[in-house]
């Protein structure tokens, strides 16, 4: 096989539910967000006004707790190896990432034909999967911006006469759902792409055999499929 | 009209002589009397002697003077349609209403000695309807041969308080809307350039409610102090809250019961307006809870939803009710990006469904590359690792670094 | 010679200038010059049609319901939609509402202290007063005792609010106001009845749309009021107790007031040229058949049908670049400001500085209909239906005509134009009150339809109708949903024109020469003569969109102009 092995070290249960937690509030703030919009389904539109705000509060918690989190798991520098590091430390740039970001690129425009060595994430995906914590932390902001019962707090207010108003604030938000819209959409197709492997993991905690990495030498040492399910 | 131009001269010389101004007036009246005259020649003669065309310079009515910027007199209009108290009430036996365009005897030259003389007295209001406007030099406003603006500037410096009366003196209101041809600014904000402090209270609104004037009025002149102010300086009771939080037809909304086409017989029962772009959930104003003509009805009563004409952000012409709020019926307002005017929904689809399509159009080249099924094989050294062999990152097998696996 | 100026005219709406050269106690020449510009027209530029109907209400707080109604005209004929017979009714009744607020103000708020002195009623003999009630068979629902007491604690306190500078030279010999106080007293009752009565009349607006003024019921494809049976009732009593008071008021007041201003019937003519575009619509939805009809009426009072064709709109003595003259649907204009007065002419008269006018003096523009300036408005509406027979205004104007001891053509002047155009208010009145019962049958025969949704976008039209001062058109271009060209004619545009191409002063300048001024600080009867008009100047002045390139330099960004 040519790719990595998924261990569970690579996505150790906390992350897992963090990740499930991510995605149901963020796919149901994105319906009841619609439902806000417009009321194309009445009889919802009560429940989705309760619980856009529910899901908005869960999803910035969830976001801190990730946070906080990836400071006391320890998972997988990468794919292919049961060691474990501090989960904050593959957030940051890594030896196993120096000088890969343009390789990526490359691969992905069909410039490569072979699939770039890597940590457990890419360079693109640190970047994105940074990017989107805070995406979470506007987002939250604007929409306490927007919420009436926050609306007239000074921190909250500041930032509507900053904008240029209610209305701006609200397209400002209406944007950025359409970022995580875009966002969960490359997420998507980038695991899904090239097999259900990645999912399986992340889901399910499905191990999935393949190279085995040493992350002490960055280099691929062997392949391991005693865990393949056949 | 210019009888005697010895008024301050012969004013202080009766002073002069232990005579008051109040006992000369009342001199005057009994002088009126006995001349055969009824008392109300009593301001008459004593502007043949004085010079004075409001009559008295203190009595029992707070002075004011409402000035017409760039206005349609809308607010003017709105005013005369209050009932308690009625305009008749409020110009007779509250303000001594000594110059407003639409409701003066006078006209001309003797409408701005009222003026005048008003401004020289102190201690009066000033109602600013309309916007101001800076274009041509204040020009775009000309009124008895001067700029509109230095009719402001005037009138401003002297008085107690500024009420800036409907969205337009606010922040310029429609006229500060694309492209804002005339120059259209607010009062507060002209003031400010001006470097006049005279305080300023902010009524929005096209038209703005009268029961609000009012309410400012009664505050300033019967209480004697201002309202207290917003932020943005708009009197905190009228203004702290949005049409949505006191709309009549808020239980439909939580129920879910919703207007979706105009005429319909949701309309009739009263449904919520929200689908048709009402602006309810975003303005700040009462209109719910003071109505309007006499309480009888208000926008969203008779159907029409809300299109937000009290948003007016007195330092920014551009947050104008027109600019922020149009189109009406649509939930976003109108983006301008150069020429192109767009709604926000239409770019977001836009990216989205590019970004779509680039992801099919890639996945059909993934597919082609045989990358689908488990991916593209590693690649067994790193590029860089390749180039730099000395600074290389891992420590590659032998084998594996001449080429073969 | 002696130049008289009025500056500001009051008791208007908006800004106007009125500048007289005055020979031997008459008016020789006259400029009237319109004192702001807005740029409606730019402001509705890539809007919607919808927006349009809500925005351009704002260039005039006293007419709002007539150009919302001719913006969603216009709309309407872009999209090619017949609106509902509901909603044709329910729109009448808004605009009727706004006619009757309109008149009422305008004759006892606005115009009827040209002519009544407030503080002369003092004086009245309140039994007199109460036997003139009678004799002069109007109404009074004050009490004249307590009015006269009212205002007699005003005059002791001393301050004369809105009658400050007032022209009634209160018991000197040279006052031009000539009504017994017994007169007064009940015409001062009326001033503030009629304040009443006005806002009962925008009332029927408030209910009907929402709020007056600026009402938000009119949109393109019908009207989105949907009357329940207690809105129904509400009306039917606004509209039954407005038309027992207007009744009972408006004429008797005019025939009891006018005997003494008959001088006023010998100035005032203007260019005894008229255009009415029609208003109220019938189920026909034709100009020349609306209850007030259309009509084109030439100096010999022989009617004709409308030809927008024919309509110009002269700049070359405007506050704009060029001169053309040119339809309003190819009108190419751009403000530029150039001083009022020449340079170096200003001097000192009277203790006022003034100067030689310049070539172009106003912000308004000149409107022409076949080459010729036109005068708009009430007056002209009624002497339209008058010519067409309408079974209502040709019997009150005679009848007027017979009581004031007149003929068709001496109506044509100050006090004409004034007389004339109160019999509307009744005529309409009496139409709203059909039009309520006509509503009702409606609803209870169940026709249930208000709103008419477009089937296209994008389109051309002309929306023609009557503002209460006069003739109004908006015209629009619609490219899919949104607004590329708007223009509008305003009644006032008409009246208040400047002199045109070949120098021939507007409709009020003519109307002012000849009109007699005593005193050049207070010329009085200019100024009736003026009100009589009706002048609406924030109306008046507007900008049409520059069709080839834009003129104005604003820096966008997509929050909105900065």
């Amino acid at each position: 096989m040519a790719h990595l092995a998924h261990y569970r070290e690579a996505h150790p249960l906390p992350m897992r539910i963090t990740h499930w937690i991510n995605l149901s509030c963020m796919v149901l703030l994105i319906l009841s967000g619609f439902l806000i919009h417009f009321p194309f389904w009445a009889a919802l539109t009560g429940v989705a006004r309760g619980l856009h705000v529910f899901c908005g509060i869960v999803l910035l918690v969830n976001c801190i707790v990730r946070y906080v989190l990836a400071f006391l798991v320890t998972s997988a520098p990468t794919g292919g190896t049961r060691n474990r590091i501090r989960d904050y430390k593959t957030w940051m740039p890594q030896d196993d990432n120096k000088h890969q970001l343009i390789p990526w690129i490359k691969y992905y425009l069909f410039m490569k034909k072979d699939h770039p060595l890597s940590a457990k994430l890419g360079v693109p995906q640190k970047i994105s999967y940074f990017a989107i914590g805070i995406l979470i932390l506007i987002m939250a902001y604007t929409g306490f911006c927007l919420w009436i019962p926050t609306s007239e707090w000074t921190f909250f207010a500041a930032g509507t006469a900053f904008v240029g108003g209610a209305m701006s604030m609200r397209i400002i938000h209406y944007f950025m759902m359409f970022v995580f819209i875009i966002f969960t959409m490359l997420h998507g197709y980038l695991v899904f792409i090239e097999g259900t492997a990645n999912a399986n993991l992340m889901f399910f905690g499905k191990e999935h055999g393949g190279l085995v990495y040493d992350p002490n030498r960055h280099v691929i040492v062997g392949e391991d499929h005693s865990v393949d399910q056949h | 009209m210019v009888t005697e131009a010895i008024s301050p001269e012969f004013l202080s010389k009766l002073e002069a002589r232990g005579v008051s101004r109040r006992s000369f007036m009342k001199l005057c009246g009994s002088l009126a009397v006995a001349a055969g005259l009824s008392e109300l020649a009593a301001p008459r003669v004593a502007r043949a002697i004085e010079d004075s065309v409001i009559g008295a310079e203190s009595g029992g009515l707070y002075p004011a003077i409402w000035i017409e910027g760039a206005s349609c007199t809308g607010c003017t209009e709105s005013f005369a349609q209050v009932d308690a108290p009625d305009p008749a009430t409020v110009v007779l036996e509250m303000v001594s209403l000594n110059y407003c365009e639409t409701l003066s005897a006078a006209a001309g030259w003797s409408m701005e000695e009222a003026k005048a003389q008003t401004i020289e007295a102190g201690n009066y209001i000033l109602i600013y309807e309309g916007a101001v406007l800076e274009g041509w030099n204040g020009e775009a406003l000309r009124v008895a041969n001067e700029p509109g603006t230095d009719h402001l500037v005037h009138a401003a410096e002297n008085a107690n308080a500024v009420v800036a009366l409907g969205s337009c003196a606010v922040n310029g209101g429609w006229m500060g809307a694309n492209p804002n041809s005339a120059g259209a600014l607010g009062v507060q904000q002209y003031l400010k350039k001006q470097g006049i402090d005279t305080p300023v209270i902010n009524i929005p609104g096209c038209p703005a409610n009268p029961e609000w004037l009012e309410a400012v009025l009664v505050d300033a002149i019967l209480v004697g102090k201002l309202p207290e102010l917003t932020a943005d300086n708009k009197p905190k009771v009228i203004f702290n809250q949005t049409i949505h939080d006191n709309c009549e037809r808020r239980g439909h909304f939580e129920n879910g019961e919703f207007v979706y086409a105009f005429g319909t017989e949701e309309e009739a029962k009263g449904y919520c307006l929200y689908p048709m772009g009402c602006r309810g959930p975003q303005t700040k104003a009462n209109c719910g809870v003071v109505r309007w003509n006499h309480r009888r009805s208000w926008c969203v009563a008779s159907g029409g939803p809300c299109i937000g004409c009290c948003t007016a952000n007195p330092n920014d012409p551009g947050e104008n009710w027109v600019e922020t709020n149009t189109p009406f019926r649509a939930r976003f307002r109108d983006l301008r990006i150069g020429g192109l005017v767009v709604q926000p929904e239409a770019i977001a689809w836009t990216l989205t469904g590019v970004v779509a399509a680039a992801l099919v159009i890639h996945g059909f080249g993934m597919k082609k590359m045989g990358r689908t099924d488990g991916g593209a094989d590693f690649e067994p050294i790193r590029e860089w690792d390749k180039k730099h062999p000395n600074e290389s990152i891992g420590q590659y097998d032998e084998e594996v670094l001449k080429g073969g696996k | 010679m002696a130049r008289s100026v009025i500056d500001p005219v009051t008791r208007i709406e908006g800004h106007l200038r009125v500048e007289m050269e005055v020979e031997n106690g008459v008016v020789s020449d006259a400029w009237v010059s319109g004192g702001c510009f807005r740029g409606m027209e730019l402001v509705v530029k890539d809007r919607t049609p919808e927006d349009a109907a809500h925005i351009v209400q704002r260039i005039c707080g006293v007419c709002p319901v007539s150009h919302s109604h001719a913006a969603t005209i216009a709309a309407e004929k872009a999209y090619g939609i017949t609106i509902s017979n509901n909603a044709r009714i329910i729109r009448n009744l808004i605009e009727g509402a706004q006619f009757l607020h309109s008149h009422i103000l305008w004759f006892y708020t606005l115009a009827a202290l040209d002519y009544v002195n407030p503080l002369n009623a003092l004086k009245a003999n309140v039994g007199s007063a109460y036997d003139l009630v009678e004799a002069a068979g109007t109404s009074c629902q004050s009490d004249l005792k307590a009015l006269q007491e009212r205002l007699a604690k005003f005059a002791e306190n001393g301050q004369l609010s809105i009658f400050s500078g007032n022209w009634w030279k209160n018991g000197q010999s040279d006052t031009e106001f000539k009504l017994p106080a017994e007169l007064d007293l009940i015409a001062t009752a009326h001033y503030i009845e009629a304040l009443t009565m006005q806002s009962k009349a925008s009332e029927v607006c408030g209910l009907l749309g929402g709020k007056m003024p600026h009402v938000m019921t009119i949109v393109p494809g019908g009207t989105s009021f949907v009357p329940t049976e207690e809105k129904l009732d509400d009306l039917w009593s606004l509209v039954h107790e407005l038309r027992d008071w207007i009744k009972a008021t408006i004429i008797p007041d005019t025939k009891a007031i006018a005997p003494y201003y008959k001088e006023a019937l010998s100035f005032g003519k203007g260019c005894g040229r008229y255009v009415a575009w029609g208003v109220f619509e019938r189920p026909s939805f034709a100009l020349a058949d609306r209850y007030l009809p259309s009509g084109v009426i030439d100096e010999n009072l022989n009617l004709s049908e409308v030809d927008v064709d024919l309509i110009k709109e002269y700049i070359g003595h405007s506050w704009y670049v060029g001169d053309s003259d040119l339809n309003p649907r190819e009108g190419i204009t751009e403000p530029e400001f150039t001083e009022y007065y020449k340079a170096g002419t200003l001097r000192e008269e009277n203790g006022h500085e003034i100067g030689d006018i310049n070539d172009r003096y106003s912000w308004s523009k000149a409107p022409s209909y076949d080459g010729k300036c036109m005068e708009a408005g009430p007056f002209s509406r009624v002497l339209a239906a008058y010519l067409r027979g309408n079974e209502f205004i040709k019997p009150a104007v005679d009848g007027l005509c017979a009581d004031l001891g007149l003929t068709i053509p001496q109506l044509q002047s100050t006090l004409g134009r004034v007389a004339a155009r109160n019999i509307e208010p009744i005529y309409i009145a009496e139409c709203m009150v059909e039009w309520v019962d006509e509503l009702i049958e409606a609803v209870k025969g169940g026709d249930s339809e208000y709103f008419r949704t477009p089937e296209t976008i994008t389109g051309e039209g002309t929306g023609l109708w009557e503002a209460p001062r006069g003739a109004l058109l908006h015209t629009e271009k619609v490219n899919n949903g949104k607004i590329t060209d708007y223009q509008i004619i305003i009644p006032t545009t008409w009246n208040i024109a400047p002199r045109n191409a070949e120098g021939v002063q507007g409709p009020l300048e003519q109307a002012l020469i000849g009109t007699p001024v005593a005193d050049v600080d207070m010329p009085i009867n200019a100024l009736r003569t003026v009100h009589s008009f009706d002048p609406c100047t924030a109306c008046a002045v507007h900008v049409t969109e520059p069709s080839t390139g834009k003129h104005f330099e604003t820096v966008t960004s997509p929050w909105g102009v900065k």
